[in-house]
C-alpha cells in the first residue's frame, strides 16, 4: 500500500485503534446491549477513517469519542423501540473523554503482561506458531517445518493468535465485557477448529 | 445487531476473519504482485474492510512487544508457559488473576534474584545468566533485558540492557566492577563498608545512596538521585550528572526529576526532552540488535521529546516518520532515517 493512504493508515492505527479499550468501555456503559459493542466499534472506526481521509482531526481521541457519541445518538433516534430509559448509562454519553480511561495509559509492562497472558492462553501449537513467527521472525514455511504441520495449519494458528493478541493489546479489559466476548470467540474458534482448512 | 443496522456492516466477526486471513496470507512468504492487487482491491471495496484490516495489522505489529520477553532466548525454541511470570517487566499487580502468575509463583523460589535467573535460564535453555566464581559473582543481561539483582547486604542493583557486573562483598568493602553497560545502585547504609563501583579506571564510592553508572568504552557517566557519592575526587550530590572521558570530568547539576528521567529505563521507558535524534537513536540501539541510524547530521540534529519503549524501535521509527516526514530505509538489521 505505497499510496497516499499509507500515512492515514499509520495514523489510524496509532491514534485511533490504540484507544480501543477505552472506546469499548465507553460503549458498554453507554449502550444497553453489550452484544452490539463490537459492531458499533467497527462502524465508529469507519466513520472516523472516512472523516480523517478528508481532514485529519486535530485531537484524534476527542474526535473518536465525539464520533462515537453521534453514532449512538443516531442509532437511538432510528431505533424507536429503544427508549431513552433503556440506555445503560445516559450520563456516560456526556462523560469527559479524559475521565474514560485513567487507566488507559497502561505502562508498557502491563501491555506486555496482557500480551503474555493472551499468548499463554492460546492452544499449545497455536502459541508455538505465534512465538516462532512473531518473536523469532521465522518464516511461516519454516515454522511449519519446525512444528511438523502443514503451512495451511500454521496460517490457521496465526489467524487465531493474531485475533487474540489484538484483543489483548487494545481490547476492553472490562470484566463485564471480556467473558461474554471471549465466549463468542471460543464458540467461533472451536467451530473453525472442527472444520479445519489445514 | 438488529436487522435495520445490518446493511451498514457485514458484521464485525466475518470482516475480522477476512481481514486476518489477508494479513496472514500476506505474511506467508509467498506474496505476489497479483495477490497484493487483490488485497488492494479488497481494501478499496469499503472502508469497513480497510479499518478491520488496519486493526489486526496494528495488533500484529503491537504483538512484536513480546520480543521483550524473548530477549536472550535461543531462536527456534519456545519458552515454557509462564516463564516470564517474574520478569522485571511485570510488577506485581493486584488484578492479575492470570494463570501465568499462579504458575510462576509455584515454581519460583523465594530469593528474587534467583527467580529472575531461573526465569531467564528457562528461556535460554542452557545459557548462563549468573556465574558464581572468582573474582566475585557475575551478572549480565542480554540486549533489551532489565534485571534487578538484590545483594546480601540489602543493596539492589538494577541492570540495564546488555550489562555485565561483578560483585564482591567482603568485610572491608562492597566492590562492584561494571564491565559493560549501565547499572543503577540502591545502596544499603553501611558506614563500615564503603560501596565502590569501578568502571574501567574510574572509581565511584558511596556509603548509602542511589546512583547509576554507565560505561561506554572508556566513557563513564554517573547520575545521582539520592545522597552523595564520590566520583574519583569529586563529591556528587543528588541531581548531579557527571561525565568522564579520559582525564576530563564534566558535572552538570539538574533538578532531581530530570536526573530521575535519565534513569527511566528502570521503569521500561526511555525519556527524551528536546534530545537530538542521533542521541535518542543511540539509546534505542543499546536495546536492540536492529540498529537505527540517521543518514546525515541534519537529520541527527532534529530534536525530539517523549517517552518510548526501548525495545519497540519500530514504533519509534513510525512516529518520527510521521511526525517529521522522515523517510526510513530498512534492511534486515538496520534502518536509516533521512529527510527525503
Amino acid at each position: 500500500m505505497a499510496d497516499s493512504n499509507e500515512s492515514l493508515d499509520t495514523w489510524f492505527k496509532r491514534e485511533i485503534v490504540a484507544h480501543e479499550g477505552a472506546l469499548e468501555r465507553y460503549l458498554l456503559r453507554a449502550w444497553p446491549n453489550p452484544h452490539d459493542v463490537l459492531d458499533l466499534r467497527q462502524d465508529i472506526y469507519v466513520r472516523v477513517y472516512e472523516a480523517a481521509a478528508k481532514a485529519r482531526p486535530y485531537a484524534p481521541k476527542s474526535f473518536l469519542f465525539t464520533t462515537a457519541r453521534h453514532l449512538l445518538a443516531d442509532r437511538l433516534r432510528r431505533k424507536r423501540i429503544v427508549s431513552i430509559d433503556a440506555v445503560g448509562d445516559p450520563d456516560a454519553l456526556n462523560v469527559l473523554v479524559e475521565d474514560l480511561s485513567p487507566e488507559h495509559r497502561t505502562a508498557a509492562h502491563q501491555e506486555l503482561r496482557h500480551l503474555a497472558e493472551a499468548l499463554d492462553a492460546l492452544p499449545p501449537q497455536c502459541r508455538n506458531a505465534v512465538w516462532l513467527r512473531r518473536v523469532d521472525e521465522i518464516p511461516q514455511k519454516e515454522v511449519a517445518r519446525l512444528l511438523g504441520v502443514t503451512p495451511k495449519r500454521v496460517e490457521k494458528h496465526l489467524r487465531k493468535g493474531i485475533l487474540r493478541l489484538t484483543a489483548a493489546l487494545f481490547g476492553s479489559q472490562d470484566p463485564r465485557a471480556v467473558p461474554r466476548l471471549e465466549t463468542q470467540h471460543e464458540e467461533h474458534d472451536e467451530g473453525e477448529d472442527g472444520h479445519g482448512r489445514g | 445487531m438488529d436487522g435495520d443496522d445490518s446493511k451498514e456492516t457485514p458484521g464485525h466477526r466475518a470482516l475480522q476473519d477476512e481481514a486476518v486471513a489477508w494479513l496472514v496470507r500476506r505474511d506467508s512468504g509467498e506474496w505476489t504482485q497479483a495477490a497484493q492487487a487483490r488485497l488492494d482491491a479488497w481494501l478499496a471495496t469499503s472502508t469497513a474492510h480497510r479499518v478491520a484490516f488496519l486493526r489486526v495489522e496494528a495488533g500484529w505489529e503491537g504483538a512484536a512487544r513480546l520480543k521483550a520477553l524473548g530477549a536472550g532466548h535461543s531462536p527456534g525454541s519456545v519458552p515454557p508457559l509462564g516463564a516470564w511470570g517474574q520478569s522485571p517487566f511485570f510488577e506485581p499487580s493486584p488484578r492479575s488473576s492470570g494463570s501465568i502468575q499462579t504458575r510462576a509463583v509455584e515454581r519460583i523460589p523465594r530469593r528474587p534474584w534467583f527467580a529472575m535467573a531461573a526465569a531467564v535460564v528457562l528461556a535460554l535453555g542452557a545459557a548462563a545468566y549468573f556465574h558464581r566464581g572468582e573474582p566475585g559473582d557475575r551478572y549480565n543481561t542480554p540486549i533489551g533485558g532489565v534485571a534487578v539483582v538484590p545483594l546480601q547486604d540489602g543493596s539492589n542493583i538494577t541492570l540495564s540492557t546488555r550489562t555485565e557486573v561483578r560483585v564482591e562483598l567482603n568485610a572491608k568493602e562492597r566492590r562492584i566492577e561494571l564491565d559493560r553497560g549501565e547499572a543503577f545502585f540502591q545502596v544499603a547504609k553501611d558506614p563500615t563498608r564503603p560501596f565502590v563501583v569501578r568502571a574501567g579506571d574510574k572509581r565511584i564510592v558511596a556509603v548509602g545512596t542511589q546512583f547509576s553508572v554507565r560505561r561506554t568504552g572508556d566513557d563513564v557517566r554517573v547520575v545521582v538521585t539520592e545522597g552523595t557519592v564520590r566520583f574519583e575526587t569529586v563529591a556528587l550530590t543528588a541531581g548531579s550528572v557527571a561525565r568522564a572521558r579520559e582525564q576530563d570530568l564534566l558535572v552538570q547539576r539538574e533538578p532531581l526529576p530530570v536526573a530521575e528521567q535519565i534513569l527511566s529505563w528502570r521503569q521500561g521507558y526511555l525519556t527524551f526532552h528536546d534530545t537530538p535524534l542521533g542521541e535518542a537513536l543511540s539509546e534505542f540501539n543499546r536495546y536492540n540488535a536492529h540498529q537505527v541510524n540517521a543518514a546525515d547530521p541534519q537529520t541527527a540534529a532534529i530534536q525530539i521529546s517523549g517517552m518510548f519503549r526501548p525495545t519497540h524501535y519500530e514504533a519509534f521509527v513510525r512516529l518520527v516518520q510521521d511526525g517529521y516526514g522522515l523517510k526510513a530505509r530498512t534492511s534486515a538489521d538496520t534502518t536509516v532515517l533521512s529527510r527525503e
